[in-house]
């Protein structure tokens, strides 16, 4: 017993030692990625949450006096953040929905068995590395009312000319055409591993049962695929918020800010305008707006995962 | 014998090179010790737009290396929107990279308020003026936009005025006669109608009566001061407050949107490049842009399906007080905390000094402000009449202030301008809500 006891002493502060240099081990390995993320990742956003309370002075180019929520009432009390913020919701209401559909239901047919699956495949991948800023160059000049090639298809079915950047709900419709053309590839590659993933067993089993396609498709394909789904929509929401340069590139924000979405917004506050605290402010509310619905989508994507 | 030519011309591009250095720095011994030597010369850095540094670089440098050729000029090209905030941002460092900043016109102020910039008149400086440099010679308006509360802090390099292009093919076949500067903005609405024509019968118009900034952006309210100056208004009052907003605002507002009316399809969202690419392809008898693309507008035939002799320059169309216009100067400017100042201003005194602006309009096609220079027979024909309208210009906008606001937060002020004009345009607000929403928030702004 005695012996039982002394050794029993004698091993806890041995185990003890062990998770210490354990633990610091472990955070010595951390420390250098920790240090990186601080400074390239915690430190802007702390600084800008920190211009968002203050006065930015332009002669030492830094904040330089507290005032409060002054940046942010004054932000609140201009109609054009309010109108900008309409504009973002309009563009991801239509956008993301547009992208995702489209993205999962390409995938489904170049997921079918034909020659040239490869190639179409590969191409698509073309849009996503086209910078966004030559995107809306080159769509400014396929959709030009009066040299575009766009115009000139339609006016052979007696149709036009359109003002795809005059007429604001046409602005709208422009740049959901240029950011779907640029994403929807990325669903795609994300829905067909999705699918190439999937279990055949269940096909098979259901092969054996009689199921015709559109019931392998709605009982089967899509009950698994709704997670996939739901963690697709929260990655475009990430990138859709923070489009500006189509806009920038495509329709300037115009006509009368029809497309000038939030980040649009900010930029051109803090960089035309040199309103860096009221642009700072901004982007913090947008932070936390997004921090909140990211929050929500990942909630609703676990309950998706969960039911099905 | 081709040796003895080369060599002949060698010794005078010498001999020139020695003559001007020697004038401007005022003695050699001043030119040895600022200019650099053959052994430690000197680098002078700048930040320009983009649009623009690269032919500074491949072309104005070489030949400003034969005056001063132990200075090294390096040039980074920015974007214009991000030009600004780039040069406040080193312009506030404690040891700028930057030796000389190129300013657009409305940007004096706001360098000089955070101290960036240097008194050109400064003793110091004017110690490094060459005495055959002449301030007296350049027009008051360009030199103007180089001034910030009685201090010269910059010199104008690119002297650009928004000028009216006429294409006078279209005025002919619309059986109308050519405009000369006594144009009004009345007659010219008068005539519009007849030059929007469909000249292929096919039931649609082709051809417009004009074409200019509409779009949503920082220039596009040029185009309604311009109308609003004409007419004896003005942005600000004497107190610095908003004084547009007001019925001669509001007719200016209305007659710049009027203009959509007789202009191309989708026009509403032109800005400078659409509205000069639709002049350049023949399609409308007018067009309201910047001077300087004049050359390849109507000169160049790599850029341009027109003629010279279908193309005219003028000053805008008149209204109770006189022709319009509207002046867009890039200064040079030369930074407070740079190493090399005698350097630095003797690139911006030689590209800004008589020599330097013929140079520069002769072989860039950029516009000078001289008087001299504008009153002299330029090398080019083409520029004759270029530089009698650049003159009538420079004239309207010293008499109706046709500029942009001038304060340290003027780019704030007119983009409030732009997103209310716009919404104007865009039919989303009457032109008294929008002049009524913008005096509001610039009040604001510059206060």
């Amino acid at each position: 017993m005695e012996s039982k006891a002394d050794g029993g002493a004698h091993h806890a502060p041995s185990q003890a030692w062990s998770k210490l240099t354990d633990t610091l081990s472990r955070w010595s390995f951390m420390l250098p990625s920790a240090i990186l993320l601080g400074a390239l990742l915690a430190y802007p956003i702390f600084y800008t949450i920190q211009i968002s309370f203050a006065r930015f002075d332009l002669m030492t180019f830094s904040a330089v006096e507290w005032v409060g929520w002054e940046n942010y009432a004054h932000v609140l009390d201009d109609y054009r953040f309010w109108a900008s913020m309409k504009v973002t919701l309009v563009y991801l209401a239509l956008a993301l929905p547009l992208q995702i559909v489209l993205g999962f239901g390409i995938a489904f047919l170049i997921n079918a068995e034909w020659r040239g699956r490869g190639l179409v495949r590969a191409l698509f991948i073309i849009p996503m590395v086209v910078a966004p800023v030559v995107a809306g160059g080159i769509f400014r000049m396929i959709l030009d009312p009066l040299w575009g090639i766009m115009n000139y298809l339609l006016g052979l079915f007696g149709i036009g000319p359109l003002d795809w950047f005059g007429d604001a709900t046409l602005a709208m419709a422009t740049i959901v055409i240029i950011d779907t053309w640029r994403w929807t590839p990325f669903v795609v590659l994300i829905a067909t591993a999705a699918l190439l993933a999937l279990p055949r067993d269940v096909f098979e089993a259901a092969d054996i049962d009689g199921a015709n396609w559109w019931a392998k498709l709605w009982s089967i394909t899509l009950p698994l695929l709704v997670p996939i789904i739901a963690a697709t929509f929260v990655v475009r929401w990430l990138g859709a918020v923070k489009m500006f340069d189509i806009a920038l590139a495509a329709t300037y924000g115009g006509p009368g800010g029809a497309t000038n979405v939030i980040n649009l917004f900010i930029y051109e506050e803090a960089f035309r305008s040199l309103r860096f605290a009221e642009s700072a402010a901004m982007a913090v509310i947008i932070l936390v707006l997004t921090m909140i619905l990211t929050g929500v989508f990942l909630h609703g994507t676990r309950k998706l995962e969960e039911y099905y | 014998m081709l040796r003895l030519l080369s060599a002949a011309a060698v010794s005078r591009r010498a001999l020139l090179a020695a003559v001007t250095a020697v004038a401007l720095s005022g003695t050699a011994a001043q030119a040895q010790s600022g200019f650099g030597t053959p052994e430690k010369p000197i680098e002078v850095r700048m930040i320009a737009n983009e649009a623009f540094a690269n032919q500074w670089q491949t072309l104005m440098v070489p030949e400003f290396n034969k005056a001063f050729p132990h200075i090294k000029v390096r040039i980074d090209g920015v974007p214009y929107v991000e030009l600004l905030a780039k040069t406040m941002l080193d312009a506030t460092g404690p040891s700028p990279t930057y030796d000389i900043f190129i300013a657009d016109d409305p940007w004096i102020p706001q360098l000089a308020t955070v101290g960036a910039l240097l008194d050109l008149k400064s003793p110091d400086v004017q110690k490094w003026t060459a005495p055959a440099y002449d301030w007296n010679d350049f027009n008051a308006a360009p030199l103007a936009a180089g001034e910030w509360k009685g201090v010269q802090y910059g010199v104008p390099l690119r002297s650009n005025m928004l000028m009216m292009f006429v294409n006078k093919t279209h005025f002919e076949k619309a059986g109308l006669p050519a405009p000369t500067p006594a144009l009004t903005w009345k007659q010219f609405l008068e005539q519009a109608p007849k030059l929007v024509r469909d000249t292929n019968s096919d039931g649609k118009p082709d051809a417009w009566a004009i074409d200019t900034y509409f779009v949503r952006e920082p220039l596009t309210p040029t185009i309604w001061q311009a109308i609003l100056n004409a007419n004896g208004g003005s942005l600000l009052d004497d107190k610095g407050k908003p004084a547009f907003n007001n019925p001669v605002g509001i007719e200016a507002l209305e007659t710049h949107k009027k203009l959509l009316d007789f202009a191309p399809t989708g026009a509403v969202s032109h800005g400078f490049s659409e509205s000069m690419q639709a002049f350049r392809q023949g399609v409308v008898a007018t067009l309201i842009n910047w001077g300087s693309i004049y050359k390849g507008s109507a000169i160049d035939p790599k850029t341009t399906t027109l003629k010279p002799e279908e193309v005219s320059i003028q000053v805008l169309p008149g209204g109770s007080a006189g022709p319009g216009s509207h002046r867009g100067i890039w200064n040079g400017s030369v930074s407070a905390k740079s190493q090399n100042k005698q350097a630095a201003w003797a690139l911006l005194q030689w590209l800004s000094s008589k020599q330097g602006e013929a140079w520069h309009s002769a072989n860039l096609g950029v516009f000078p402000a001289r008087k001299s220079t504008l009153a002299s027979t330029p090398s080019e024909a083409w520029l004759k009449p270029v530089f009698a309208a650049l003159q009538q210009a420079y004239d309207a906008a010293e008499k109706g202030k046709m500029w942009r606001i001038r304060h340290p937060r003027s780019d704030a002020a007119q983009q409030i301008l732009a997103d209310e004009v716009a919404r104007f345009m865009a039919g989303k607000a009457t032109a008294a809500e929008a002049l009524q929403t913008a005096a509001g928030k610039i009040e604001k702004v510059l206060n």
